[in-house]
């Protein structure tokens, strides 16, 4: 195809690094400071959902794992829409996946399935499992063009080919080119915060989110990353929704603690995400979020949904920790200088090495901001068992 | 690198994807060098997400912000500008003194190549990334409205409309009688160009994004299932497949008896045409969604930066970087190389 012909190959690797501010080459001078005040301005008017999070099941995490459902680093359709049936039944207590979905959906929604194509070709989100959610949604009496698959990037989505891959109808929408700034974004809803010192120091809301929405499925993959720890259904609902983000990045310091909860409790971000689908069919356990390296990327064939973000990625941490210690990596947690390179290169193909200090630590500050629990006892984790 | 005025004779010609309707690359012997200067740099204001095209000494290039610019190839200045009503992702094709495009609007455009004006548009139900291809006066196209259109070329007057299966952004290939192309729903299709009736469909395990190309009844084609395909151009009968590490996204080339292709798994592939064996294969980015393209004895791809390689063993002769914009299908033309850059530049190398 023409697009293709021209478009991907490379911003993977230092461009796209680059683009999310995690180039280690733009590096603090000093150390930086205390966080500083972060004033955020929500949606003027917007009267808050009871749906929105930690939304109906606080705390409640349902995991589906099946080995079959990736194989040969290939997502099986059928598979993956029986495990999220299964799941979305499991999570909601109802008996068909129809009255599940409605929990959530109503047919006079505009849908925004927020995908994740950080990473992508080698570890993004699923088509396969965005084409369920469609049809999913679809069967509640959503039409397709009330249904929008979108990233805040288009080149990352061009990467993983999802306008092809996805049914026709649905709108796919890139909020902004790989370059350019351009539009796109409201002036009147943001997070306002000087980091470094940089020149701009508010990250605006995208207007699709702000306006054009009335409810977002959240679909995160289940990544490492270099900066927040985990890259998980927090970081892709805050840092896929703001602007100007990578200015909070400056190696090897970021304040993804605690922008990223902070930014998703913005309002309407907070009250329309309403269901959160975690895409575990890989798991990057190093080099996220970008990384290409296939020894980094298992394939557990792992699907888990919930209400509640703070929870689901702390199931994702956990899960990502113990890859790092069955594999011999350090943990995200540790905050060792030695461990620290300006070298993206070494960082990609070596685990004990990183960019940054990592702050996994993001999403228990989510959690004491009234997002969601993180504490592992109070965690509901439904773990069901496999169908094969 | 230098940049130096031009002041050499007009480059020839590249009217459409990949120079012509056969998608060859050109196949004429250009120098194995890495460029040395820049003749000249064309800034167009926004993001560059096709490739350009060249006829009679004028480059035109599509942006996404729906600007189409002609310049002048000998000395990089603007000739003309026509702004279309949406962003623009797809490739033009030049035909007589026309020029056609795709564009988001849901529409294909056409526009005098000469001064810019519009000829005539026809709407679509959806975006249209696909270049259009002319054959025997028909402006053949795909929409992710999932119709294929035939339209006279000098009009613009509908001849027919045949619906697929799914989204279509893979480039139509266009014989004498027949379209092959694929499509979002996995399959490959081949339709009558008279009347757009489907003569056979072959699935694939995935969507199709890769446009084809058919060399000795054979339709080439990769899918995103990781497959490459040779498929009967007559029958739709597989021949045979060659498994890759990722999807492909990248549209082959072909040079005598070997086809090419990048994967996203970050390699360029040699396989012999007619049963598939590898050839050899070679490691030139992380992702590679660009189609290589072939001249004497070379085969260029972008991946970061442009890769020259070795038709018969993949070795690379050179590589050159222009910084990480650069992903551009190149055009070749004499001793001149085009590209086009996503944040807006066009370069004249030499």
């Amino acid at each position: 195809m023409d697009r293709r012909s021209f478009v991907k190959a490379g911003c993977i690797g230092s461009a796209s690094l680059l683009m999310q501010g995690l180039d280690p080459m733009v590096r603090a001078e000093t150390a930086p400071n205390a966080v500083p005040p972060i004033e955020l301005r929500g949606l003027s008017g917007f009267k808050p959902s009871p749906l929105g999070m930690p939304g109906l099941y606080p705390g409640r995490v349902v995991e589906v794992r099946e080995d079959k459902a990736i194989v040969r680093n290939r997502v099986s359709q059928p598979i993956v829409g029986r495990m999220l049936e299964r799941a979305m039944k499991e999570l909601t207590g109802e008996k068909s996946a129809r009255e599940a979905w409605a929990k959530f959906i109503q047919p006079g929604d505009v849908v925004g399935i927020k995908i994740n194509p950080s990473g992508a070709p080698a570890c993004c989100s699923s088509p396969e499992i965005v084409r369920e959610i469609i049809s999913s949604v679809r069967l509640l009496g959503v039409p397709a063009r009330n249904i929008i698959v979108y990233d805040r990037y288009s080149y990352e989505m061009d990467l993983g080919s999802y306008q092809a891959l996805l049914p026709a109808g649905v709108r796919i929408v890139g909020i902004q080119d790989a370059f350019a700034s351009g539009g796109g974004y409201d002036s009147n809803v943001y997070c306002d915060a000087n980091f470094f010192g940089e020149w701009e120091t508010r990250s605006y809301m995208a207007s699709i989110v702000a306006h054009e929405v009335t409810k977002i499925i959240n679909l995160p993959t289940m990544k490492d990353h270099s900066a927040s720890g985990v890259t998980g259904a927090l970081k892709n609902l805050a840092y896929g929704t703001f602007n100007n983000v990578a200015r909070t990045h400056r190696a090897p310091y970021t304040f993804t603690n605690p922008l990223i909860g902070m930014m998703c409790t913005v309002e309407p971000l907070r009250s329309k995400s309403v269901l959160h689908i975690m895409d575990g069919m890989r798991q990057v356990w190093h080099g996220g979020p970008l990384t290409q390296v296939q020894d980094f990327i298992d394939q557990p064939g792992i699907l888990m949904v919930a209400t509640d973000p703070v929870a689901m990625d702390t199931i994702e941490l956990e899960a990502i920790e113990k890859t790092r210690r069955q594999r011999g990596a350090p943990s995200v947690w540790q905050q060792d200088s030695k461990s620290i390179t300006a070298d993206s290169e070494e960082f990609h193909h070596d685990a004990s090495k990183n960019l940054f200090y990592r702050q996994p630590g993001h999403i228990e500050a989510a959690g004491k901001l009234g997002l969601g629990l993180a504490d592992l006892k109070q965690i509901e984790h439904r773990l069901l068992s496999s169908e094969s | 690198m230098i940049i130096e005025p031009g002041n050499s004779n007009p480059p020839e010609d590249w009217p459409t994807l990949l120079k012509d309707n056969a998608r060859s690359g050109g196949q004429k012997p250009y120098a194995a060098r890495s460029p040395e200067k820049a003749l000249w740099q064309f800034r167009a204001g926004s993001s560059l997400r096709s490739a350009p095209v060249l006829k009679e000494g004028k480059l035109y290039v599509t942006s996404v912000a729906g600007a189409v610019h002609a310049i002048d190839a000998v000395t990089g200045l603007a000739k003309w500008k026509f702004q279309a009503g949406g962003q623009v992702h797809s490739t033009p094709s030049l035909f007589a003194d026309q020029m056609f495009f795709g564009c988001d609007d849901g529409k294909v455009y056409a526009v005098n190549r000469h001064d810019g004006t519009k000829t005539w548009e026809i709407q679509t139900g959806a975006e249209v990334w696909a270049s259009p291809v002319i054959r025997n006066g028909i402006t053949f196209f795909g929409s992710a409205d999932t119709r294929v259109y035939a339209v006279e070329a000098a009009t613009g007057k509908p001849r027919w409309v045949q619906e697929l299966g799914g989204r279509i952004y893979s480039t139509i290939y266009a014989t004498e009688r027949q379209l092959y192309l694929g499509c979002g729903d996995g399959k490959v299709y081949c339709l009558d160009s008279s009347s757009g009736k489907i003569l056979w469909s072959t699935e694939t395990g995935n969507g199709i994004d890769s446009s084809p190309a058919v060399v000795d009844e054979l339709v080439l084609i990769g899918s995103e299932d990781f497959f490459f395909y040779a498929i009967s151009a007559t029958t739709g009968q597989t021949r045979w497949t060659y498994e890759t590490g990722l999807g492909i996204a990248s549209s082959p080339a072909i040079s005598s008896d070997s086809t090419f292709f990048g994967s996203k798994d970050g390699f360029l592939y040699a396989l012999e045409t007619r049963t598939g064996k590898l050839r050899w294969k070679t490691v030139v980015g992380e992702v590679v969604t660009a189609p290589p393209v072939v001249g004497d004895g070379v085969v260029y791809i972008q991946a970061g930066g442009t890769f020259a390689l070795d038709t018969a063993n993949g070795n690379v002769v050179w590589r050159a970087a222009l910084g990480g914009a650069i992903q551009s299908v190149p055009v070749l033309a004499g001793e001149s190389i085009y590209l086009a850059s996503l944040n807006g530049e066009v370069y004249a190398l030499r």
